[in-house]
């Protein structure tokens, strides 16, 4: 079987590398990528969106409509993790090898992650509300935010974190930011636009058009962190603990 | 306005209320069962709203995200091929839904024992609505890369439906997640490579870009396309990448079996016909790579060994799955054809097989719901017992050998004539062996459940006699005989469903 699949990995290697033939050459100013799309979205996306990182203006807006299914499958891989790891007590007495036990806590870790956690969640905020101009958005912010309650999970233990954000609330507040995004869109919808057309939202925003689809894509970023930061400690809390909540690692 | 719109609120729809049932659904599963249900049933009304628009205008509908022009922003095209596949899908979807009424609670475990809120049968919901935007969404999307973010999401949630079996369905379900996201990877690689040569993830712009002698002679290209169909086929289980399917089937709940079995196969057909013919063209594929020679007869391969394992099945529902494998055969081998003919049978093989896999999953379904398991011997007597599942199955089995006035019969009709004028004797074949096959697999269920146990019977005759009649729930009985109706409707209107949609979606270079 091994030979079989080193066999497959090799063939395959070799097609890869055939592939890659015809291929423009890396970093080509002239290649299809430079030239076909991209040009216009260098040229255009400020005037058309007034975000001034244009990676953003394509990832939120362009195709956003991307975007905003790639927060829900973070969002269903969330709640099938979830949903797969509860098992019945007698089932999971069975099947589940024991856990190491923890003991105590080191007071080095704690200070350190006591003076760590804020400085995260802060720095979080900044990466989430800066898309616009450098690199980061919802999805890193969130990342960030959500890594900050994985290290009080680590330094503390997961009852400490969960007594702060209870599941039940993580598990709120991951649908929410997936509703924010579609509910954003589907805003959109009822003020006259097509599904995700930001520019509708000037009506409301009181600002012009373009700006409207500024301040559009900040709010489906939000949207996108708050599902990524709670997925992000709920799939901790779920693996690491084995479905118990209790406590692992 | 609304008219306008139908192409997105088939999608968004079904997300939204995937939110709304994990939002507000966790103090009652009654809620989240009626929730599901109006959400499916005016899903179906969009999707019929939908491809009434098609029909009488007759011109493909383009949708703009963001309200950005296609190349840049991403669009939604829904011709007369997927407002079909649509129409089916939201069709299989709204009758699943109703039949899911008893089967969910009694098939979905409780997190514990004094578990008073069902968290797993509000999450089973949420998944299940995630499908349905996922399915729906790949299926109406012009972007090649949102088809696989939405290909993503909707394995994503099948793995979870699947997952929530009982027994093997976690080992079954993770070869499943391994071979899933091979073909996901598979897909997205080939999708990167059209990106570097062309520049564009549209789809018809990728067609006119991949329109060139350089394109057509580029070996990248050719890798790119052999990469995307790697990608589908083995997420529609074409016959060496089927290894996943029959396990992770048999073991599912029959919710989910009943709901991803029609669905999920038959929309990578879909797919599979969609990038063939609206990214690379009829040309390319057929003339240029000349690939027909050797997937033709893998198909025709598919089809005998699907068939010929069903054969040797004694459990019915593994023995179903096989011939899911069988049918996906006739699907990819009718698409590569090369002839209106193969064409026009594969596209309307999607909604029969569709329908009729649905009918006979239903059916065992609900058997196995009764009698607690879904062997040959489960079926014994079973038209007494159940007479209104049984005939609902029975029809269902005409549609499967191809007896007409059912579906089955038409798709068949229009392979084997495709398949005599491709000169694609090996294909010709299998179908026709696969056609029998079937019938000697069906009529031995039906010879099972027609006929009363005789070595019990000997001496006992008047017991026998006494059979209570013991049928399946209401919930599950009216969707089941609408299924059966809707094969021999869509047999008797194949004429109708072939002249005004299949007929207009076909691709240029076909004879």
């Amino acid at each position: 079987m091994k030979v079989i699949a080193a066999l497959f990995s090799i063939v395959l290697g070799v097609v890869l590398l055939v592939a890659a033939n015809d291929l423009p050459i890396w970093g080509d100013p002239e290649s299809p990528v430079s030239v076909h799309l991209s040009s216009y979205f260098i040229e255009h996306s400020v005037e058309q969106t007034s975000v001034p990182n244009f990676v953003t203006a394509v990832l939120a807006d362009y195709r956003g409509y991307d975007t905003m299914f790639e927060t829900a499958v973070i969002f269903c891989a969330g709640i099938t993790v979830m949903t797969i790891l509860r098992r019945s007590h007698r089932l999971r007495k069975k099947n589940v090898p024991p856990r190491p036990v923890r003991e105590g806590q080191d007071i080095i870790i704690c200070s350190a992650a006591r003076l760590i956690v804020p400085m995260m969640q802060l720095f979080a905020l900044y990466v989430l509300a800066h898309g616009h101009h450098s690199p980061g958005g919802g999805f890193q912010g969130g990342v960030i935010f959500g890594a900050s309650f994985i290290l009080l999970a680590l330094a503390y233990d997961l009852k400490t974190v969960l007594s702060r954000l209870k599941e039940k609330t993580m598990m709120l507040v991951s649908g929410l930011g997936v509703l924010v995004y579609a509910g954003i869109g589907v805003l959109c919808l009822f003020l006259g636009g097509n599904f995700l057309d930001y520019s509708r939202l000037a009506s409301i925003l009181q600002v012009t058009e373009i700006e409207a689809r500024s301040h559009g894509i900040l709010g489906v970023e939000v949207g996108v962190a708050l599902t990524v930061t709670c997925i992000m400690l709920s799939l901790y809390a779920d693996l690491a603990s084995g479905g118990e909540m209790d406590e692992g690692l | 306005m609304i008219q306008s719109q139908l192409p997105i609120l088939i999608i968004v729809m079904p997300l939204l209320m995937a939110l709304v049932i994990f939002l507000l659904g966790h103090k009652n599963e009654g809620l989240c069962f009626y929730l599901h249900v109006l959400g499916m049933a005016g899903l179906f009304a969009a999707a019929l709203g939908i491809l009434d628009q098609v029909v009488t205008s007759g011109t493909a509908i383009h949708y703009y995200l963001g309200g950005w022009p296609a190349p840049y922003g991403i669009e939604l095209v829904i011709d007369h091929l997927n407002s079909m596949v649509i129409a089916m899908v939201a069709a299989v979807t709204l009758l699943v839904a109703f039949y899911s009424r008893q089967t969910v609670p009694a098939e979905v475990p409780m997190r514990t024992e004094h578990e008073k809120v069902p968290l797993r049968v509000r999450n089973y919901y949420v998944l299940y609505n995630l499908l349905v935007a996922g399915l729906l969404g790949l299926t109406a999307t012009g972007d090649a890369f949102n088809l696989y973010v939405l290909l993503e999401i909707a394995t994503l949630s099948t793995y979870g439906l699947l997952a929530l079996g009982r027994g093997r369905a976690y080992y079954a379900t993770f070869k499943y997640l391994i071979m899933g996201t091979i073909g996901a990877s598979f897909y997205l690689l080939g999708v990167g490579y059209l990106f570097i040569m062309t520049g564009s993830l549209n789809m018809a712009d990728l067609f006119t870009l991949l329109d060139t002698a350089f394109m057509q002679q580029s070996m990248s290209i050719t890798i790119a396309f052999a990469m995307i169909l790697v990608g589908v086929w083995v997420k529609m289980a074409f016959f060496p990448f089927h290894g996943w399917l029959p396990n992770a089937y048999t073991v599912a709940s029959t919710t989910s079996s009943c709901l991803i079995a029609p669905l999920m196969t038959k929309v990578s057909v879909y797919v599979m016909i969609r990038l063939m013919f609206s990214v690379f063209s009829a040309q390319y594929v057929f003339e240029i790579l000349g690939w027909q020679k050797i997937v033709v007869p893998m198909a025709a391969a598919a089809i005998l060994f699907g068939s010929i394992s069903a054969l040797g099945q004694k459990n019915l529902k593994r023995m179903l799955t096989y011939i899911v494998v069988a049918e996906v055969g006739y699907m990819v081998g009718g698409a590569w054809l090369g002839n209106v003919n193969g064409y026009t049978g594969a596209v309307y093989h999607i909604l029969a097989d569709g329908m009729m896999t649905l009918c006979v999953f239903m059916a065992i379904g609900a058997v196995s719901y009764k009698t607690g398991d879904a062997s040959l011997e489960s079926m014994r007597g079973i038209f007494r017992k159940m007479p209104v599942t049984s005939v609902v199955f029975l029809v269902g089995a005409f549609a499967m050998i191809g007896i007409p006035p059912t579906c089955g019969f038409f798709s068949k009709w229009y392979l084997v004539t495709g398949a005599y004028e491709a000169g694609q004797w090996l294909f010709l074949g299998a179908l026709l062996a696969s056609s029998l096959i079937n019938a000697i697999i069906f009529f031995r269920i039906i010879e099972t459940g027609y006929f009363p146990d005789f070595n019990k019977a000997h001496g006992h005759g008047h017991h026998t006699d006494k059979t209570v009649v013991a049928e399946a729930p209401l919930s599950m009985l009216v969707p089941m005989v609408i299924t059966a109706s809707s094969l021999v409707l869509i047999g008797l209107f194949s004429k109708d469903i072939i002249n005004n949609l299949i007929r207009h979606s076909v691709p240029p270079g076909l004879f």
